[in-house]
């Protein structure tokens, strides 16, 4: 077996390589209902992560991986810098109800990976697109327990389209980072 | 083999040589949890999000950048040495100053007009792939009294599944800065370590033209942790 080339930290540069001109949109070969996925990355002193570099993964609204696409960047697919405020958005559309392979079903949820300075690693988690009382069935809410807080957006209460979801990298309400 | 059989090369989340993990890095363990359907998918970019031109760092501007010219080249693969085909990998770094071309970098060394330090590759049907560059010179920075970063270039790579997302940096063989810089050596395993230093091969280069190294990398395998493994 081959050793894996290891991880290292992403730095405070990345944006020199990585900016993707209108990254935070995500494309699809189908259509579905159109969501903003916002909020803030806060280090454990409570300090705003202003170089943290988010991707997002997600199903399709059909709750399929998508595939090759005719668009310009890659299906299901976002990457956005944090801002001076250390907020991300991303505009793409509500993921489908996954199934796994013994049936069971996944609430709307979207992969979040989180590269930054600091982090030797990236963090990986996934964020619940759904209200806390329709998760009992849900695999990743049922083995998140008492943290599962730390997953899901909150929807506002004007806008349906407008999810909120903060990151915490430490503290009482650490967000639930997962081994994958 | 399962993903508990593979020896974990990467660095610690808490790393405290390397200061900016203090506030960083996540204080709980991992959670563990099955795996999500669709995690042994991954992001297909179309041919045209890296245009060959994109493999060229050194004809971005008017006239050739200063610096040692270089061909970074190599393949890409899973830890079973299977290619990874048909991936993106993107590349940045500084110049052979050691400045990038970034505002918040405020390093007292030239930036170079004619380098931007970025590029962008897909790998072809092998999992090979080929740069042309500058070697990126040495910076300090203020983790610690005296601290220089040994000469780096950082890569992105998406592999073909969500689970083998991989950013790394590649230092070069023999530099006297790699033992005492904390990032290379938050990678507890040496063999591991090595793995991210590139090899010196001057028939991947131009003959009176620029230096050739080559840089292998492994990815893990596309499958998700499994539970309880």
């Amino acid at each position: 077996m081959t050793i894996r080339t290891p991880s290292q930290t992403i730095g405070p540069f990345f944006h020199v390589g990585l900016k993707w001109e209108g990254g935070e949109k995500v494309a699809f070969q189908s259509s579905g209902k159109s969501i903003v996925l916002t909020g803030r990355v806060y280090d454990g002193a409570g300090n705003a992560i202003t170089d943290a570099l988010i991707e997002s993964w997600q199903a399709d609204p059909e709750g399929k991986a998508p595939g090759a696409g005719s668009a310009a960047s890659a299906p299901g697919y976002s990457r956005a810098a944090t801002d001076g405020e250390g907020r991300y958005r991303i505009e793409t559309l509500m993921p489908g109800v996954c199934s796994g392979a013994n049936g069971e079903k996944y609430a709307p949820q979207i992969h979040v990976t989180i590269f930054a300075r600091g982090l030797l690693k990236a963090l990986r988690t996934r964020v619940l697109l759904a209200e806390a009382g329709s998760l009992g069935g849900d695999p990743l809410a049922k083995a998140a327990g008492p943290r599962v807080g730390t997953l899901i957006a909150k929807q506002d209460a004007k806008d349906a389209s407008l999810w909120e979801w903060d990151v915490r990298m430490q503290g009482t309400d650490e967000t639930a980072f997962l081994e994958i | 083999m399962t993903a508990r059989d593979r020896m974990d090369v990467d660095p610690p989340y808490d790393y405290p040589l390397y200061k900016s993990t203090v506030f960083r890095a996540p204080k709980q363990p991992l959670l563990r949890v099955a795996p999500h359907p669709i995690e042994t998918a991954g992001p297909v970019f179309p041919k045209s999000f890296a245009k060959e031109s994109a493999a060229d760092l050194t004809t971005w501007g008017k006239s050739a950048p200063l610096g040692e010219k270089m061909i970074l080249a190599g393949r890409v693969t899973d830890e079973d040495g299977s290619p990874i085909r048909d991936s993106l990998i993107e590349l940045w770094q500084c110049n052979a100053s050691g400045r990038y071309a970034h505002p918040v970098d405020q390093h007292d060394a030239p930036l170079d007009p004619n380098f931007l330090g970025q590029g962008k590759v897909l790998t072809d049907g092998n999992g090979e792939y080929r740069f042309v560059t500058v070697k990126p010179g040495a910076y300090p920075w203020r983790n610690h009294p005296w601290a220089w970063r040994p000469a780096h270039i950082h890569l992105s790579l998406f592999g073909n599944a969500y689970a083998q997302r991989l950013i790394t940096q590649l230092f070069f063989p023999g530099d006297p800065l790699l033992p005492i810089d904390p990032i290379f050596n938050s990678v507890p395993d040496e063999a591991a370590r090595q793995r991210m230093v590139c090899t010196l091969d001057l028939e991947k280069g131009i003959e009176e033209v620029a230096l050739g190294y080559r840089f292998d990398i492994v990815l893990r395998g596309p499958q998700a942790t499994p539970m309880g493994a």
